[in-house]
């Protein structure tokens, strides 16, 4: 035991020691992750609302109070323009759509004529089209309760599952953070192990007396304390960047070291049977990247057959338990208690398979 | 009488129908240096993984220090020091991490870890670079560091795979030197190497490996001896017929007939009229440039035995 536990320690200070003097995991162990957090807020924050420019040629105050419903509609980014300018920016690819408020908007209104609203959209992009053509719609009821309440007898009354809403970013800011840690353990633990084959280094763990086992924990050790560090920065980023504040920061750490182990154990699963870094990085990154999508970074995992392969991911459990951790609340139908005996499970599973196939590996 | 250091009894190893090592059989006495010699694809890299516990035979007794290797490979692990043929050192790393590294995979005790690394690291005479990262070191300088990492744990028998390979003159007369060493200080040494010279210098006995199978075993004295008296090399205008080496190997006295770099190798026994004989042979078919006459070294023993040159 005492021998096992020498081994442990000496295999993840070398290990370690190696890292700080390679650049490329700096580049996994850093830049990776970051740029994972910027990449996806960006893409929240580009595709989140439908930039559209308004033209009053209505200036009285209905047609106002009715902007001011387009701009509480969470689908759009308003900007109020006049006509040419407004052409000129949808020709120019910044602004997805037109709407003008017809002059008379007002009178018209009052006097209980039809009036038609012109909506010019620039349809190259449905996603952002289908925003366009749900919400105007739903504006123009929001609108229409509001202006005339007596006029409209049928309301929609909210009640909220949770304490409070919870922007876009915030949430999938969250995700990101689970995406940091498991990306990283896996690819930090992928180039220790790839490289001892690699670089023959394998040998001399061949050669010894040591337990496989122990040299095995030794490597995931590793990856956890690079992973850990890695994931601090992430979380900070997300903390005092984003602004997002844990909820229940114990929880953060204790999921956290949930996620890395089964993550960093598959790296070195990875890397022992691939055994060149070429190979098993892609592969890594290839399978992840799917994954995380299946997983419910966005929302609850609930998207038909997708849904059944998010089951058998351990991101779907990281993401529910760290947006608890975040957040607060619940977004899995698997209680909190479940979803860490799920991560616990794939943690004891990818540390056996791991030291399994590096046993195996090194014995032909 | 304490147990030989390596014993293989029948030791097959195949791979899926690939026989790499066909039913061989050799004993490694305690403290003998014995040099395991066979051109690449021999079987001979198979043979040692075997027996250093890198690989398990499919048939066969393997017993390593009167060990069973495929009951007890940790123990036997303990027992073996090994110098591979890549060094398997960790270049980013320095000397003395190398070897502190290799201290706790062996459980050299910590008390005694940092003495016995100042120790080889004087013998080997890396002392003052024992801080620097291995990257930075010559290739012979590596292959000083690999033995003292193969010492540290102080070894019953030791392994050198290739031990010279591509290290300048300087560096190997001083791994020689640590050899034969070892040898006055009672250590088995087993080297594989594709240095003839080297095998010649080192070896107490060389078994010779041929397509997995043992072709010859012998001290290096006994196999020249053996494999012919004197050697004939004769430089032709042009490449021998195939009527003419038929023709010399019918010759009273011509114990064999190669061919290697251009030049025809007719090894003799110590009948003196066997000279003429073959010299009027060749010069009636063949236009004769040069001819050398001499004692046979262990590349034409291997030639005569395998039919191949060592670097095949």
């Amino acid at each position: 035991m005492r021998s096992a536990l020498r081994v442990i320690g000496a295999v993840c200070v070398k290990d370690l020691r190696i890292a700080l003097t390679e650049r490329v995991f700096l580049v996994i162990g850093v830049i990776i992750p970051v740029n994972f957090l910027f990449l996806f807020s960006l893409f929240a924050l580009t595709g989140g609302e439908a930039p559209i420019a308004v033209v009053m040629q209505g200036q009285g105050p209905l047609a106002r109070q009715f902007v001011s419903s387009l701009e509480h509609a969470h689908s759009f980014q308003v900007h109020v323009m006049s006509t040419s300018d407004a052409e000129r920016q949808l020709q120019a690819g910044r602004i997805v759509g037109v709407l003008t408020v017809p002059a008379g908007f007002d009178d018209d209104l009052r006097a209980g004529r039809r009036i038609e609203l012109a909506v010019e959209v620039n349809n190259l992009q449905v996603d952002f089209t289908n925003d366009i053509r749900r919400a105007v719609p739903l504006a123009i009821t929001s609108f229409y309760a509001q202006a005339f309440p007596d006029q409209v007898v049928v309301q929609a009354r909210e009640v909220d599952v949770q304490a409070g809403d919870t922007g876009y970013i915030p949430y999938l800011a969250v995700s990101i953070v689970v995406a940091g840690m498991f990306i990283e353990g896996l690819l930090q633990s992928v180039v220790l192990t790839a490289r001892e084959y690699e670089e023959s280094t394998i040998k001399e763990l061949e050669l010894s007396p040591a337990s496989r086992w122990a040299v095995a924990l030794g490597k995931v050790a590793a990856g956890l304390v690079l992973t850990a560090a890695a994931a601090a920065i992430v979380t900070a980023v997300v903390v005092f960047v984003v602004g997002v504040h844990p909820v229940h920061p114990l929880e953060v750490l204790l999921y956290g070291v949930l996620m890395m182990v089964p993550a960093v154990a598959l790296g070195v699963l990875v890397g022992t049977l691939l055994k060149r870094r070429q190979a098993a990085i892609p592969l890594a990154l290839g399978s992840f990247l799917p994954l995380f999508f299946l997983s419910g970074p966005f929302g609850p995992p609930n998207w038909g057959g997708t849904a059944a392969i998010s089951l058998v991911s351990p991101l779907t459990y990281a993401i529910a338990l760290f947006q608890h951790a975040f957040h607060g609340y619940l977004t899995a139908q698997t209680p909190l208690a479940v979803d860490v005996a799920v991560l616990v499970g794939f943690a004891v599973a990818a540390v056996v398979a791991a030291t399994t196939v590096l046993r195996r590996g090194m014995m032909a | 009488m304490s147990e030989p250091a390596i014993e293989l009894v029948e030791m097959t190893k195949r791979f899926r129908n690939f026989t790499a090592v066909d039913r061989l059989s050799l004993t490694v006495q305690r403290g003998e240096v014995f040099g395991l010699l066979g051109p690449n694809g021999s079987g001979k890299t198979t043979t040692v993984n075997v027996i250093s516990g890198l690989s398990r035979p499919t048939s066969g007794t393997v017993r390593v220090l009167g060990r069973d290797m495929l009951t007890e490979p940790r123990s036997v692990r303990r027992l073996l020091g090994t110098i591979p043929q890549e060094t398997a050192l960790y270049e980013e790393l320095s000397a003395e991490a190398n070897l502190r590294f290799h201290g706790d995979l062996f459980d050299v005790p910590r008390s005694r870890l940092s003495s016995r690394i100042d120790e080889l690291l004087r013998l080997v005479q890396l002392e003052d670079r024992r801080r620097d990262r291995v990257s930075t070191y010559s290739g012979g300088m590596k292959r000083r560091l690999a033995l003292a990492r193969a010492l540290l744990h102080d070894p019953e028998l030791l392994y050198l795979d290739e031990p010279t390979l591509g290290v300048d003159v300087q560096s190997r007369r001083a791994i020689w030197d640590h050899v034969l060493d070892l040898r006055t200080r009672g250590k088995t040494v087993l080297i594989t190497t594709n240095y003839l010279e080297e095998a010649s210098a080192l070896g107490d006995r060389l078994a010779i490996i041929d397509r997995g199978r043992l072709v010859a075993l012998d001290s290096p004295q006994e196999l020249k001896s053996r494999y012919g008296d004197t050697v004939l090399d004769l430089v032709l205008e042009l490449a021998p017929s195939p009527a003419l080496l038929v023709r010399l190997r019918s010759i009273d006295g011509v114990t064999a007939v190669n061919t290697a770099d251009g030049t025809l190798k007719v090894n003799l026994t110590g009948d003196p009229e066997a000279t003429g004989r073959v010299v009027t042979a060749v010069t009636g078919e063949a236009k004769l440039l040069r001819i050398n006459q001499h004692e046979p070294d262990l590349d034409e023993v291997f030639l005569q035995l395998t039919g191949r040159e060592l670097r095949d």
